[in-house]
């Protein structure tokens, strides 16, 4: 093996893991989320654990932040959908009060879906 | 020397890698209209751009809105008061082609879409934007309803008039006037020179164009749990609308009572949890969406072919997914064990 | 080159050709390569029509002892007839052989002109084998499947192309080790003619 060999080889050995990181990681989990109320849209993260209390046109909404993910708690809307929709995680899924005019999508690097149907 | 040709050839596979394309750029809007939350999503346009097609949507989604509301003083609540005693309506060309389209859909599906039926839904408490807080409507209420019989077949349209033969007429174009108004912004956004958007209003959308060299990627939500169960890549201009039992209901004595009432028995229907369909008009989708919620697993095939609809997903209790080999070749269902019929041919 | 005998063959028309060793050599190892190339055609992979190389051996025995242009002759050769014989001729499989092929010329091109002792054949093979993946990888991304997902299976492509790109490597060694012992033992075994011609 010659010295240009060498080289080559040191070359492939660091292409390698570089490939594998920059493609691979860069997770679907979400790191933050961002909450509308009304017009004003507001990013939270979602790693620390939290409790929001959000005012909207109809009174006050809970949501919860815990381990990454982030839910509604509690609403004044008579039907509770919102709470309904359980825990978000995943970059692109969503949850919204609509008597009360809030709305909380989870960000993401490239969400799987650029619209949802239902 | 060595080391820089070998670095050259680092760069350039470096290089590679990077510049795998940059995603495209998706604008993103959220408005409040329609009575629900619209999401506007327009492909590489510029600020401006993006900011003049939501203002676009939002207008023209706000004058149907208006136009049309089935319960605030509106046009339509005035045109339904001189129905209901009888008086011949003079309309406009903009309200002549919105009745005249909702007739055809009405007398394909057999009346099973049936926009007349407004005392009927007043009647369950859906004519507002609250939940429906109570008991359900007696079934002496509901025989007297439905006794009365109102359908489009009672309407004579012509281009300037419009008249009734059933004073128990009264318009209610949920089921059609989300699907005419996208129709009319999705209209309007190709006037401005918008060519790749999607304008998805309460979860019922109309896509335009693509996401760059990719289609649009369309989720549809799972009708009992939360996540998606299948997925959609649009093929041109198309519409994908569901009709579903989850979206406005309320609960009484331990009962579900769902919004998309049957005209033939007066209650909600119960022959399907939910129905998807992909078709390039909005207004259709909308129309069929709910027409063959009604007609349920045994009589859908049958309504979709009236209505022109080849592309169909039903899900029933059990969450059998029934659907057309059409739809079948353009839905990805992505739940693991699913119970999968294909009904029909590729006719 | 020397010490090897030529043989004379006269063609119908009366043209006479002469063939050298080197050419039955190359023709040999074009032979060779079609093989290969069709042997590979049947291996598994992530990404459909996306090979590790393995023929590649052949391209790079031919450009250590005959030099680019030879290389390109019989690399071009593979992908032609290998793609005719499996039906694949300008069919995707073909385009994507085809920009593998290229890409390893074009990198073999620049490692010719490397100063000094440049890369020997464990080097040449694995940059090539690399090249080869990329230049596949990503002719098989404009054309058939933009999906920026695809770029989650680089990694692994371009892991099987280190390895097979290593091992060919090793094999054109031992080849060329072989090949050169043969050729030391010409002038007194296998040749007795040369003698003459000496």
């Amino acid at each position: 093996m010659t010295r240009a060999d060498y080289c080559a080889v040191l070359f492939a050995a660091l292409l390698l893991p570089y490939l594998y990181i920059s493609q691979w990681t860069g997770d679907e989990a979400g790191v933050a989320a961002s909450i509308m109320n009304g017009g004003q849209t507001t990013k939270v993260s979602l790693a620390h654990d939290h409790t929001l209390e959000i005012d909207g046109a109809l009174g006050t909404s809970i949501i919860k932040i815990e381990e990454g993910k982030i839910r509604f708690t509690a609403s004044p809307c008579l039907g509770k959908q919102c709470i309904h929709s359980g825990w978000l995680q995943h970059a692109g899924e969503f949850a919204a009060c609509l008597p009360n005019r809030i709305s909380v999508a989870v960000l993401g690097e490239e969400p799987r879906f650029d619209s949802i149907n239902f | 020397m060595k080391p820089l040709w070998l670095s050259l050839l680092l760069i350039a596979t470096l290089g590679i890698t990077a510049c795998s394309e940059a995603p495209p750029q998706v604008h993103k809007a959220k408005l409040f209209t329609l009575g629900t939350l619209v999401d506007v999503s327009v492909l590489h346009q510029d600020e401006a751009a993006t900011q003049q097609a939501v203002e676009i949507v939002e207008s023209e989604l706000a004058i149907i809105n208006r136009q049309w509301h089935a319960w605030r003083d509106s046009p339509l609540t005035a045109i339904n008061q001189q129905l209901a005693l009888g008086e011949t309506v003079t309309i406009d060309a903009a309200t002549y082609r919105f009745i005249k389209q909702a007739q055809t859909l009405a007398a394909d599906s057999n009346q099973l879409f049936n926009p007349t039926i407004g005392s009927l839904v007043e009647r369950w408490e859906f004519h507002s934007d609250d939940r429906p807080n109570g008991a359900p409507p007696t079934k002496a209420n509901i025989d007297e309803l439905l006794k009365q019989a109102p359908s489009m077949a009672n309407i004579t349209l012509t281009e300037t008039t419009l008249a009734s033969n059933n004073p128990a007429v009264q318009f209610d174009f949920g089921a059609f006037g989300k699907g005419y108004a996208i129709n009319r912004a999705i209209e309007q956004l190709k006037q401005a020179g918008i060519e790749n958007a999607i304008v998805n209003a309460g979860g019922d959308l109309s896509a335009i164009g693509s996401k760059g060299k990719q289609p649009w990627r369309i989720g549809v939500r799972h009708p009992t749990s939360a996540g998606v169960i299948a997925a959609i890549e649009t093929d041109g201009d198309e519409s994908v609308f569901t009709s579903g039992n989850y979206e406005r209901f309320f609960d009484f004595d331990g009962k579900r009572y769902h919004h998309i009432i049957d005209p033939r028995s007066g209650y909600p229907a119960n022959n399907a949890i939910s129905v998807t369909v992909i078709h390039h008009n909005a207004a259709t989708a909308d129309a069929a969406a709910t027409a063959l919620f009604i007609a349920g697993v045994k009589e859908w095939p049958q309504i979709a072919q009236q209505m022109g609809i080849d592309k169909v997903m039903l899900i029933d209790e059990a969450l059998t997914i029934y659907m057309t080999p059409q739809m079948a070749q353009r839905i990805h269902i992505e739940i693991d064990d699913a119970q999968i019929k294909i009904i029909g041919d590729n006719g | 080159m020397s010490g090897k005998s030529n043989s004379t063959t006269a063609t119908k028309s009366g043209i006479t050709m002469t063939t050298t060793p080197d050419d039955h050599l190359i023709a040999w190892l074009a032979a060779l390569a079609i093989a290969i190339h069709i042997i590979e055609s049947v291996l598994p992979s992530p990404l459909p029509g996306v090979k590790p190389g393995l023929a590649n051996v052949i391209t790079i025995a031919v450009f250590i002892l005959y030099g680019w242009r030879t290389a390109v002759w019989v690399s071009m050769l593979r992908v032609l007839v290998g793609s005719i014989l499996i039906g694949t001729f300008l069919s995707p499989t073909f385009m994507l052989s085809f920009s593998g092929a290229v890409a390893s010329l074009i990198v073999l091109w620049l490692a010719s002109r490397l100063p000094g002792e440049g890369l020997g054949p464990i080097g040449l093979c694995l940059l090539a084998a690399m090249a080869h993946m990329f230049g596949q990888f990503y002719i098989a991304y404009l054309l058939f499947i933009p999906h920026d997902g695809l770029f989650k299976l680089l990694p692994l492509l371009m892991t099987a192309a280190v390895v097979f790109g290593i091992i060919s490597g090793i094999i054109v060694r031992s080849m060329l080790r072989h090949l050169d012992k043969r050729k030391n033992d010409t002038t007194t075994i296998i040749n007795p003619r040369n003698e003459q011609e000496k």
